[in-house]
């Protein structure tokens, strides 16, 4: 077979040399911390389209707000209280929504099977995108504080009777508890039901339902089940006395949700 | 290396994959062959920890793939191509894998030049087909350097020259040392990249064996007149004969000793030759076919 002996060497192309005799330029392979896994969750959160839209929309909102506050001044000093309540209340209500989209769009995406076949220890994925979901309300809702702030300075001049800063530190507590408590809850019904539509339907739907009617139907013992209520009373951090309705509340709605949530996410198929 | 032992699943009273053993070695490509709904996905889908197993185990380089502290620097693994974010650009996503695996940015750049991709990588993923998406997957699986590759339905909305181009990327890579398992459900598509064969059929091994090995010859396929009385006359003289499923006839015995058969009944012959693989198409013949999936 002369003919293949001329022709043969063109195929034989160079073989690599064999990867145990490559120094590889890498660094070593370590395990992944559970600060990464939370730095990639916050960053898994703002770089795609829809996530940017949610916070800037989330920050137009408090800015309408403001701007509404500011044209429609009111008589007298000017208070902060009043100025971050307006700018915050949609912010409180549309924060959880990060919340529960950090659990769920994974899901819908499908890119749950990406990050659990490079992490296959879902629970401290799971935890990590929890502490990112707060993390990032954390700086929207102080984004929304500066916000109130600089809108408080401008309509104290604007009026000329002047700013008011009184309750500051009791205002800004309040803001960041409730909106943590919110933000883990949203997280926790994300965690238990991931279709995110159905679990912001469900997050919203769901207490509420409950507040309308709970009092009717089992009288004041509903105050137990009242999330609402119980968030109230840790925003003005004075629980009433109501300490075991206030806890009972928080872990019927939220530390019971986030317990079923790692269960169910660390088993659930991922197609 | 691979190994996978006596890996069962079931959900419910339906049994989808079912003592499944087998083991891939470094320096070889294994094609994990079967027609869908056979189980292929799951068992990977196993071995990559995603997917509890009813029974058996299965390891990565010995290890279970949870117990490996940063799998992807181990073993790369592309499971569907299409679940990839589509509102993220390829390049983000490869950054974020690398930030996870540890590995530096300038990698994915690399990878991302080593699959073509790089015209491409500030596009969103959503623009991207599925051939591209496939490419970027490939880019995800190599970008930790990993030891080892699992790819389901790799060739899956590739064209002639991307499936070519996959297959020197894969031999290139398993004949440094590498080693690769890639499922199909085409055996044309996988025959000319894959050294073994690892052929699964309602949940269970039908076929394992290298690739020359399962296409080799075995025995002689003959077709005639008359079907039933040359499987008769055949039978009669005293061979082993198994029917095929467009009439012809594969036989365990030399075409001398078929014709003779053959000419002794008087039976006309219509082909005779080596069978030439045909048991193994014969036999995907069976597993693809609505009859069989039925049953």
């Amino acid at each position: 077979m002369a003919v293949t002996e001329i022709t043969s060497p063109v195929a034989a192309a160079v073989p690599g040399k064999h990867r145990a005799a490559v120094a590889t330029s890498l660094p070593p392979a370590r395990g992944q911390s559970f600060l990464k896994l939370v730095t990639i969750e916050l960053r898994k959160s703002v770089n795609t389209r829809s996530g940017r839209f949610l916070i800037l929309g989330i920050l137009a909102l408090a800015l309408a707000a403001l701007t509404w506050q500011l044209t429609h001044l009111n008589d007298g000093k000017q208070t902060f209280d009043s100025y971050l309540a307006a700018a915050s209340t949609g912010v409180m209500l549309l924060l959880p929504v990060i919340g529960v989209m950090a659990m769920t769009s994974e899901w819908t995406q499908r890119t749950a099977l990406t990050t659990f076949t490079l992490s296959p220890r879902r629970i401290r994925v799971q935890l990590a995108k929890f502490v990112s979901a707060i993390l990032l309300s954390v700086v929207v809702l102080s984004v929304t504080v500066v916000l109130a702030l600089a809108g408080t300075a401008l309509g104290g001049s604007l009026s000329g009777d002047g700013a008011s800063y009184a309750g500051f530190g009791g205002a800004l507590a309040g803001a960041y508890l409730t909106t943590a408590l919110n933000v883990v809850m949203g997280a926790a019904f994300g965690a238990v039901i991931a279709q995110t539509a159905v679990a912001i339907l469900v997050f919203f739907v769901a207490p509420t339902a409950w507040t309308l009617a709970g009092p009717a139907l089992f009288k004041s013992n509903a105050d137990w089940l009242d999330v609402f209520g119980a968030f109230g009373r840790i925003a003005e951090r004075d629980l009433h006395g109501m300490v075991p309705e206030t806890l009972t509340a928080i872990g019927i709605w939220i530390v019971l949700p986030t317990i079923v949530g790692l269960w169910a996410s660390s088993r659930r198929e991922v197609k | 290396m691979i190994t996978v032992e006596n890996l069962s699943k079931r959900y419910g009273s339906t049994t989808a994959v079912s003592d499944v053993s087998f083991t891939v070695e470094p320096g070889s490509i294994t094609g994990f062959l079967g027609p869908n709904g056979a189980g292929k996905s799951t068992t990977l889908r196993m071995l990559t920890g995603l997917t509890p197993p009813s029974s058996g185990r299965a390891t990565i380089a010995g290890k279970k793939y949870a117990d490996l502290p940063n799998p992807g620097r181990v073993v790369g693994v592309m499971l569907d191509a299409a679940a990839q974010h589509p509102g993220r650009t390829g390049r983000e996503t490869l950054l974020l894998n690398a930030a996870l695996l540890g590995v530096p940015s300038t990698r994915a750049d690399e990878m991302l030049e080593a699959v073509g991709l790089t015209p491409a990588a500030k596009r969103r993923v959503g623009q991207y087909s599925l051939g591209m998406r496939q490419r970027l997957g490939i880019a995800a699986a190599l970008l930790g350097d990993p030891a080892a590759l699992i790819l389901d339905e790799p060739a899956n909305g590739m064209d002639p020259e991307g499936i070519r181009w996959m297959r020197g990327l894969l031999q290139d890579f398993a004949s440094r040392g590498g080693t690769v398992i890639l499922s199909s459900h085409l055996l044309g598509e996988v025959q000319a990249t894959v050294d073994r064969l690892v052929v699964i059929g309602g949940g269970r091994i039908v076929a394992d064996g290298s690739l020359e090995e399962l296409l080799a010859g075995s025995g002689t396929l003959v077709r005639g007149l008359d079907p039933n009385g040359l499987n008769q006359a055949l039978t009669a003289a005293g061979l082993s004969v198994e029917p095929l499923y467009d009439g012809a006839l594969r036989v365990d015995a030399t075409a001398e000793q078929v014709g003779r058969a053959a000419a002794a009944a008087g039976q006309i012959l219509l082909e005779l030759r080596e069978s030439d693989g045909a048991g193994l198409e014969e036999l995907f013949f069976q597993l693809t076919s609505p009859t069989a999936a039925a049953a």
